[in-house]
């Protein structure tokens, strides 16, 4: 086994230029399909038929539209977990029991060989989702502020707002990522981003946490000759085995539960499994790739600062 | 440092192996039929709807109503809790939200029931609740078009929930003694009433019963006439929570307004029982993945991960299923799965920083017993700091998707009061889970991996640089 040993600091523009890259991609699909929202964000109806048989996609959908007066959309679709046909109706307002009861008399009128019956409903009110929805906006910004916070405290002795302010971009980069993976993959962002989200900062932040722990520490041992850089290479290397097998590890048992979700078409766990794994991919590029050699960037700033400001000083006397 | 002997790795693993089979296989006494629980198993769990199927209902009042108190609110959660144990349903949820004027239930499909109509029991539940007064107590029992026997109270109601205006609990002091009390206040209409019947049941030594969906809730003895409206039921109560309960329901069959569904979700269960076998299977593989992982590049603290590991995974699940008598069980669901399971892979986190750090002290020429030691206490504080980020993390998602009145979300109240309870349930156990994992991650990877390392390492067959991540000699 050979010692790791790799010029992350050299290699800073490279991996800025693939963040910059990465985010770019994100914001054109962003911008061309758009971001769907989930039914607990953006309230409305979501109902889930079985059924057995060919049903025309659009005659149900035309069907539904003229029976509810609603701008419907209806999907037909497939769980391979007990190969069931699934009819999805989703509507943009909230409908009552009565209405739900009445649409399944109609259905079963309609297609009475199909067999339809009803599995899933999922009603709430648009007004309550987009509350929800800000909820958990406000609560991704407060976690984000607790751990910069955190870390701040923690790392005063190597300039802690440096540090915090640095691993708050890492986690920015972390978020970013995190929602491009559920626009690039046109997953309807539910609950299943918060929890996503909300891992990966910890995650991410444990990682920046490991390398600046590493960086204090040879601060003190480290011969005060080496510039900021090297030390801070230094510590990247020394941790990077361990950022990387841990990834991995976490890498490892996520892309499982993503693969057997995936081959048995579980809706609810691939929506979180996907971003997931791409999540804790990138959480270990940013602590490694993005907020050192940056950290490294603002202590070198300061540094040209004050020795300009010291020239200046000496050129005045 | 003081020498960790040779047995302490085999005591240390034992305990482990046997935290993990009596976690999922419990330890029960079979008494004839009588089935008597020691220690709760993986079977014993309470799955989430999204598993077992269910539904998850938020009631409110009808329309836009104002001012709503929070008794009233209390008085639907308390009605429809015991409208769902008269049901049969005992492992439900229910949440009041009384910021946002909203009562949640959750409630795991009937599995004894083939033809469960979630709509009917949602109908059912959201009723308005019918309070009764009746002079004395009497029942009569009759038969309904199902043949089932119904006790209801005999004769006609003096008053209903119509001519109730409010109840509350408070104490009152009686001779230097305060006692929990319910004061109830009626309405104009039902004034008259009210005082002629406890001018007869005062006379008389008699009671007057109040009664909601048929049950009785109290039978006061009347000791005076009222003919002011105000009456106070007292004496019966051992405490004042009993007291507000009964408040509440008595609110409960008052109200001015009606309940209406605000949102609802109906999950059949065919789609979730496979989903559970599917993500049981996943998290095993992943546990075997990352042992292998594990032994194959660490070798020996590798091993000694392996076996914390199995802890840590054996701890989560003993804390959703109420295996610690200090823990109380809680409802797993589809993301509190993936959440043991992400734990799995964050959880070698610990025993990678440490085994880390003894190849490094190998390397550098140090012995074993010096490269363990210093090992251990070099990556003390890298551990705890990356454990707390987690920490902060899963405390967030606790209080934005748990209950309104629970303990991380009152925490958090302060910053997140405008917003109403989560519109999903299923989150919740995901940051619970999570949370757990971190706990017994730091336990197991750092208290009895670093037991079992010191311990095992004594082994002379063992006593190898190589198999502490050294070169092959």
């Amino acid at each position: 086994m050979k010692k790791f040993n790799f010029d992350f600091i050299g290699k800073r523009k490279t991996f800025f230029a693939i963040s910059i890259g990465i985010v770019f991609v994100g914001l054109l699909f962003n911008i061309f399909f758009g971001v769907r929202l989930d039914i607990s964000f953006k309230g409305g109806t979501l109902l889930k038929y079985s059924y057995q048989g060919a049903l025309d996609r659009e005659k149900v959908e035309s069907f539904i539209k003229e029976k509810t007066g609603m701008d419907v959309s209806v999907q037909l679709s497939e769980t391979t977990a007990d190969n069931q046909e699934v009819l999805n109706i989703s509507m943009p307002e909230a409908i009552s029991l009565d209405d739900q009861k009445s649409l399944d008399n109609e259905l079963n009128k309609e297609y009475k060989d199909f067999n339809i019956e009803r599995l899933n409903v999922n009603s709430l009110s648009p007004t309550m989702g987009r509350l929800f929805f800000l909820k958990c906006l406000v609560a991704i910004a407060l976690a984000a502020v607790f751990l910069v916070i955190y870390v701040a405290i923690r790392f005063r002795k190597i300039g802690g707002i440096s540090a915090g302010a640095m691993a708050l971009v890492a986690l920015l980069h972390d978020i970013l990522v995190a929602y491009f993976a559920f626009v690039i993959f046109r997953i309807p962002l539910n609950d299943n981003f918060v929890a996503v989200v909300l891992s990966i900062l910890g995650f991410s932040l444990n990682d920046t946490i490991v390398i600046y722990d590493r960086i204090r520490e040879n601060r003190r041992k480290m011969d005060k000759t080496n510039s900021i850089g090297e030390i801070v290479n230094v510590s990247i290397n020394q941790s990077f085995t361990r950022s990387f097998n841990t990834s991995l590890c976490t890498f490892l048992a996520v892309s499982t539960v993503a693969l057997l979700a995936l081959i048995y078409n579980l809706e609810s766990i691939t929506s979180f499994a996907v971003p997931m794994m791409i999540g804790v991919i990138s959480g270990c590029y940013s602590s490694v790739c993005i907020c050192g050699p940056l950290w490294v960037m603002w202590k070198e700033h300061r540094q040209r600062k004050d020795a300009l400001l010291k020239t200046k000083s000496k050129q005045k006397a | 440092m003081k020498r960790t002997s040779k047995p302490v790795f085999f005591i240390v693993a034992l305990l482990i192996l046997a935290l993990g089979y009596t976690t999922i296989f419990g330890v029960y006494a079979n008494y004839g039929d009588r089935r008597d629980t020691y220690i709760r198993g993986a079977a014993d769990i309470r799955l989430g709807i999204d598993i077992q199927g269910g539904v998850d209902v938020t009631f409110g009042p009808e329309g836009n109503v104002k001012n709503v108190t929070e008794s009233q609110i209390n008085g639907i959660k308390d009605i429809i809790a015991q409208r769902l144990v008269g049901n049969n349903i005992t492992d439900y949820e229910i949440y009041a939200d009384t910021t946002n004027n909203q009562v949640i239930v959750r409630f795991p499909w009937k599995s004894t029931e083939e033809n469960f109509d979630p709509n009917a029991a949602i109908d059912e539940l959201g009723k308005t609740a019918l309070l009764e007064f009746y002079l004395g107590s009497e029942t009569e029992t009759t038969t309904d078009k199902d043949g089932n026997t119904i006790e209801s109270p005999k004769g006609t109601p003096i008053l209903t929930g119509d001519d109730v205006d409010s109840a509350s609990a408070m104490y009152i002091t009686e001779d230097g003694v305060s006692s929990p009390v319910v004061q109830l206040k009626l309405k104009d209409s039902g004034r008259k009433a009210f005082s002629d019947a406890t001018k007869t049941q005062y006379e008389n030594n008699g009671t007057i019963s109040i009664w909601l969906d048929n049950q009785m809730l109290q039978n006061p003895s009347v000791k005076n006439h009222i003919s002011e409206g105000v009456a106070v039921i007292s004496g019966g109560f051992s405490d004042f929570s009993e007291a507000s309960q009964i408040a509440n329901l008595i609110n409960s069959g008052a109200l001015p307004f009606g309940i209406e569904v605000k949102s609802n979700g109906v999950i059949d269960p065919t789609l979730g029982v496979k989903s559970l076998d599917i993500m049981v299977l996943a998290g095993i593989i992943a546990f075997i993945i990352v042992s292998l992982f594990m032994i194959l590049y660490y070798r020996l603290p590798g091993f000694v991960a392996v076996i914390s590991l199995l802890g840590q995974v054996a701890g989560s699940i003993a804390a959703v299923s109420g295996y610690f008598s200090f823990i109380p069980s809680f409802t797993l669901t589809l993301p509190g799965i993936a959440g043991i399971i992400l734990s799995i892979g964050m959880g070698v986190d610990a025993n990678v920083i440490t085994a880390e750090r003894i190849k490094e002290e190998i390397r550098a020429g140090r012995s074993i017993d010096s490269a363990i030691a210093r090992g251990s206490s070099e990556s003390f504080s890298a551990i705890a700091d990356g454990n707390v980020t987690v920490i902060i993390v899963a405390i967030i998602l606790m209080g934005v998707f748990g209950p309104p009145s629970g303990l991380w979300a009152t925490i958090l109240k302060p910053v997140l009061f405008l917003f109403p309870a989560s519109t999903t349930g299923s989150i919740y156990s995901f940051g619970y889970t999570l949370f757990v994992g971190i706990i017994f991650n730091f336990l197991m990877g750092v208290t009895a991996s670093r037991l079992m390392l010191r311990s095992i390492a004594r082994f002379k067959f063992l006593r190898k640089p190589w198999l502490l991540g050294g070169e092959r000699a």
